[in-house]
């Protein structure tokens, strides 16, 4: 699903990360481990399309980003990824199940019914009427994650989406992005330094400026 | 601190001073300097305009103030005449009444004057050329009885004339305009039209009175000059020391046609006149600074929107609520001085360069004749419009400051709870409250609209324009909710996205749509008004210029010693071409003291009820009884209707007439009476006409006609012909020049608006950055956001200028029906200039557009993936 080689990134001197390789499956959960600054957004962002590497190549469903284009490449954003960030994103204008459905919006084929099932899903139901500002962080979180799969992508990708919960909070999130995942037959690359959040990985790797290395597998 | 402290500190004890806080305001700025510059710069484009058009006003009425009163002279009172002039024998009196210093005779009289160099040398019949005729002011006076009453009037003999020649009555003095314009030296001839003849003169030396040209001769020699043996203009009286003045005019027991007065005469009636035109010109000025509060309005908007987590994280801190608005408030405040000292320098350099490149004059023709008048600086105008900038920018930074008040911190600092979100009950409430005063403003408009004048001024039809505009902009949410009210969910992103915020983000909508709804309605209102103004003054053009050819002998019905006898339209009526003549006599009559003189026009009326432009019903002619028919001037100063009668101080006694209709008269403000030439003479005993109508036949030359008029009678050289298509260029040409002025004015406040759409959108955009990062995430492309900011200010931008187009027309509608009645006293036709508005309609749309794509593409040349990087 996801194909990583060789890659590199640096801004002027400063290396961030080079010759970094690596691969995710479909239906593999991958959690991504390292330190601060070691650059393990800019590599989500650079996979999304939203960064341009300086070196290497990136295939995500067969399409190569550095072949394609920046309408390409939204439109590869819109129908095969999904995202979860740390700190929500939920637009406060629109209503929780607007904002779930907005990934089907966007490619043009809303689905009410399939907005139902993920909030169902992701244990939201009945609150689709509600304002963003009436929930929780946990909830908040809740609402990303079925944004994020409400539209059955083939990769999610996942950044620190437990830093601002509380324990107990962060591990059901945890299990509900885990599940959401499995279900969706999607792969999942989780940026993360969480070890509750490692536990539950199918691989861990961790990014150092030298490259990938693997720290577990099950 | 222990409990027992705890309950005794007072309310805000142990909160920080404002003062502390400034080192907060300072960072912001250094941040955003470019924000706050333009809410400096709203405030002194505003104060600037405003106070440069008060200084040009101020400047012009005091100049013209010192020469008037330069040319009156300081008494302690003056005698005149109710109508005419007064008995000589009234000077003997007072010269032997107790208490009476000094009793100065004055002859006045307003006539032309030519220099010797164009004049065949010793003539007394008008033959000279018209071309070199300079309208002057000249009185006569006493030079032995000058000293204690007007100084500046004293003739002051040149260095080869002897010390009697203040005596000759072959003597004058003359002005330094005078002299400039007659271009004339010491021992020069200069000649005096009396009529259609002229007298000459020598000039024998200088008086030092400013202002216009001013001739100064011997009182006697004026009484001769101008056919006034034994009369007076008026006299000056200087009492004794302790004497009172009321005191001495009861003593004196004076007939009852004679009337005192005291101080400048001219320039109160000057200012009494002008009055009307300096406050619309003020009020028209304060518009920029009006859309400049909106502009405010805008940038603390959204200034606060964009440091909500910031205010949040204060909150969090410990700020109180009541300090987060001070400190908006605060931030605005101090801009607003700075923006106010530098609109008052400013607006004094503007004044000072109007005056120099256009004189006292902004366009109304009430200050034509200064020039370069010093600048009147004075400490009241300075802090009245010190004060206007910074209430401009605190009024513009209330609601503002308010919303950062009533924020929730905790649900702030995580992008939600903000006003506008759904479920924010406060905001809820808060945008029933503005939807319920927009309405009750609307309702205040049309009862004050109603309401009359305050001491002449139409001050409660402003607070009606006003209100209105306010309403207009509390009520734009509703409106722009009501544009995309439709039943069921949209089923597309960006509509949903659009849709969603329309509808929720109201205190957005209002900020963006605030600028652009007060600048384009007001503009609107203006174009309304001055086009309406135009077609109407055009029309009235076509009722008032009947003939072909129109001649007159003085330019101003107050150049009363120019004038011709009935042998020249005889003349004219023969000549081979003209089908028929009509000659009118112009003079002005004083119906009460104070306001100014009346203009009376006497000349045949066969028809009047069609060769007048007529507005009122007419009133039935009574027998035995002249009838007389009344510009809306004198309809509405004087108290006059049809039916009703006016006595008429052209004969003693006044003549009683009957006043049979009111008719439109654009040419003259202070008003206009028109009765039958018969009437007029059988009641005067005055032949003098002034001025000529010739209707030409078919095929007939004007040219040759005027060139057989002039060579059967010389008095026809003295006359100013003009086609009527001159004299209609002429005027419309004095009109567009009136009205220039309001045309840079309305240009300001379109560009303030056009700045206030680009800040806002710009700020917006800026304030929205995270959400078009997550887009972006969700695979939008730049274009697709481009397009939701397009289609979103496409909407703000149609809504408001929806909004400011149906205000502008009511505004215009204000303007049109109430404030130009109440002002100038006159009525007029609304026009829409359906052409006109929809060019400015789509200028602003367009303007507005290539503001919003300028300000979206740069603010979102920054990366999505940061925007998405930093906290909500």
């Amino acid at each position: 699903m996801l194909q990583v080689e060789a890659l590199g990134k640096h801004y002027g001197e400063v290396v961030v990360f080079r010759d970094v390789t690596l691969r995710v499956a479909a239906g593999e959960f991958v959690a991504l481990v390292g330190e601060s600054g070691v650059g393990k957004s800019t590599l989500l962002n650079c996979i999304a399309g939203l960064d341009d590497a300086d070196a290497g190549r990136i295939v995500v469903d067969g399409v190569d980003l550095g072949q394609a284009d920046e309408n390409a490449r939204a439109r590869l954003r819109r129908r095969q990824l999904g995202f979860v960030f740390q700190a929500f994103h939920v637009l406060p204008h629109l209503s929780v199940a607007e904002n779930v459905a907005l990934p089907l919006l966007l490619q043009g084929r809303p689905d009410a019914a399939r907005v139902e099932a993920m909030l169902d899903a992701v244990g939201l139901a009945g609150l689709g009427r509600r304002a963003p500002a009436q929930l929780s962080g946990g909830q908040l979180q809740r609402v990303a994650i079925a944004r994020a799969c409400v539209h059955r992508p083939r990769l999610i990708l996942a950044d620190e989406p437990t830093g601002n919960l509380d324990p107990v909070t962060a591990a059901r999130v945890l299990a509900l992005l885990h599940e959401q995942v499995r279900e969706a037959g999607a792969a999942c690359l989780l940026v993360t330094h969480s070890e509750a959040a490692t536990a539950r990985a199918d691989r861990v790797l961790r990014l150092t400026p030298r490259g990938v290395e693997l720290c577990a597998s099950r | 601190m222990n409990s027992r402290a705890v309950a005794a500190a007072a309310p805000g004890q142990g909160e920080s001073s404002l003062l502390q806080l400034l080192p907060l305001l300072w960072r912001q700025w250094q941040h955003h300097p470019w924000r706050h510059a333009l809410l400096v710069l709203a405030v002194m484009l505003g104060v600037a305009l405003a106070y440069s058009v008060q200084l040009i006003n101020d400047s012009a009425l005091s100049e013209f103030d010192a020469a008037a009163r330069a040319a009156e002279g300081e008494p302690d009172f003056s005698l005149r005449a109710r109508s005419g002039a007064l008995d000589e024998a009234l000077l003997d009196r007072l010269r032997l009444q107790p208490g009476v210093r000094q009793a100065s005779p004055v002859v006045e009289a307003e006539t032309y004057a030519q220099a010797q160099a164009h004049m065949d040398a010793g003539h007394t019949a008008g033959t000279a050329a018209a071309a070199a005729r300079v309208p002057v002011r000249v009185l006569g006076v006493d030079a032995l009885a000058l000293s204690e009453v007007a100084l500046q009037l004293m003739p002051r003999p040149a260095a080869d004339e002897g010390r009697l020649a203040v005596l000759d009555p072959g003597a004058a003095f003359v002005s330094a305009a005078a002299r400039q314009r007659l271009a004339l030296a010491d021992g020069d001839a200069i000649a005096l039209q009396h009529g259609s003849g002229w007298q000459r003169l020598r000039v024998a030396g200088s008086v030092a009175a400013g202002g216009g040209p001013l001739v100064v001769i011997d009182v006697a020699a004026a009484q001769q000059l101008f056919g006034l043996p034994g009369r007076l203009s008026r006299i000056d009286v200087r009492l004794q020391p302790g004497q009172d003045a009321q005191a001495l005019l009861q003593a004196l027991a004076l007939p009852a046609d004679v009337r005192a007065s005291t101080g400048a005469q001219a320039s109160q009636r000057l200012a009494t006149l002008s009055r009307a035109y300096r406050i619309n010109l003020a009020v028209l000025a304060l518009v920029a600074l009006f859309v400049g509060g909106f502009l405010v309005f805008s940038v603390v908007s959204l200034s606060v929107a964009q440091r909500t987590p910031a205010l949040a994280l204060l909150g969090v801190l410990g700020l109180t609520a009541r300090r987060r608005r001070q400190l908006v408030l605060v931030e605005s405040t101090l801009l607003g001085l700075i923006g106010s000292a530098l609109g008052l320098l400013l607006g004094a350099a503007l004044a000072a360069l109007m005056l120099r490149v256009l004189g006292g004059d902004l366009g109304g023709g009430f200050f034509a004749g200064v020039t370069a008048p010093p600048l009147a600086l004075r400490s009241g105008p300075v802090g009245v419009y010190a004060l206007l900038g910074v209430a401009t920018a605190i009024a513009g930074a209330w609601l503002p400051a308010r919303r950062a008040e009533r924020l929730v911190p905790a649900q702030a600092l995580k992008g939600m709870g903000l006003e506008g979100d759904p479920g924010n009950d406060a905001a809820e409430r808060s945008a029933r409250q503005t939807r319920a005063l927009g309405l009750l403003l609307l309702a205040a408009s049309g009862g004050l609209a109603l309401l009359p004048p305050l001491a002449g001024v139409p001050l409660a039809a402003y607070a009606s324009v006003a209100a209105l505009l306010l309403a207009g902009v509390a009520l734009v949410p509703t409106v722009v909710a009501l544009l995309l009210h439709s039943r069921g969910d949209p089923q597309q992103a960006l509509v949903l996205l659009a849709r969603r915020r329309a509808q929720h983000q109201r205190a957005t909508a209002s900020a963006t749509v605030a600028t652009v709804v007060t600048s384009l309605a007001l503009a609107v209102a203006l174009t309304v008004m001055v086009a309406s103004f135009r077609a109407s003054v055009t029309s009235w053009l076509d009722a008032v210029l009947p003939a072909d050819l129109y001649g007159r002998i003085a330019s101003s019905a107050a150049a009363d010693q120019a004038w011709f006898g009935a042998a020249l339209p005889a003349a004219a009526a023969r000549l081979a071409g003209v089908q028929r003549v009509q000659a009118q006599r112009v003079r002005l009559i004083s119906l009460a003291p104070a306001p100014p003189a009346v203009t009376l026009l006497a000349r045949p009326l066969p028809d009047p009820e069609h060769s007048l432009p007529l507005v009122s019903p007419v009133a039935p002619a009574r027998d035995g009884e002249p009838g007389a028919w009344i510009s809306e001037a004198v309809a509405t100063l004087y108290g006059a209707a049809p039916g009703g009668t006016l006595r008429l101080p052209i004969s003693e006694p006044a003549l009683r007439v009957r006043v049979r209709g009111v008719y439109r008269d654009y040419a003259r403000q202070a008003g206009s009476i028109t009765i039958d030439a018969g009437d007029y003479r059988r009641a005067s005993g005055d032949e003098r006409l002034n001025e000529l109508a010739i209707w030409l036949e078919p095929k007939a030359d004007a040219a040759a006609v005027l060139a057989d008029l002039r060579a059967s009678r010389p008095e026809a050289a003295l006359l100013d012909f003009a086609t009527t298509a001159e004299l209609r260029a002429t005027s419309l040409r004095i009109f567009d020049r009136s009205f220039a002025v309001t045309s840079y004015l309305q240009a300001v406040a379109i560009l303030i608006g056009l700045v206030g759409i680009a800040t806002s959108l710009s700020a917006q955009v800026l304030a929205r950055r995270k959400e078009f990062g997550l887009l972006a995430h969700l695979g939008l492309g730049r274009a697709e956001v481009l397009a939701i900011v397009a289609g979103e200010t496409a909407l703000w931008l149609l809504a408001g200028t929806a909004i400011g187009l149906v205000l502008g027309l009511a505004i215009g509608a204000i303007l049109v029906y109430v404030v130009n009645p109440q002002s100038f006293h006159w009525t007029m036709e609304m026009t829409l200039p359906a052409a006109r508005l929809a060019l400015l309609c789509a200028a602003v749309l367009v303007t507005g557009a290539a503001a919003a794509a300028w300000s979206a593409r740069h603010a979102l040349s920054r990366a999505a993936v940061l925007a998405v990087k930093e906290d909500w």
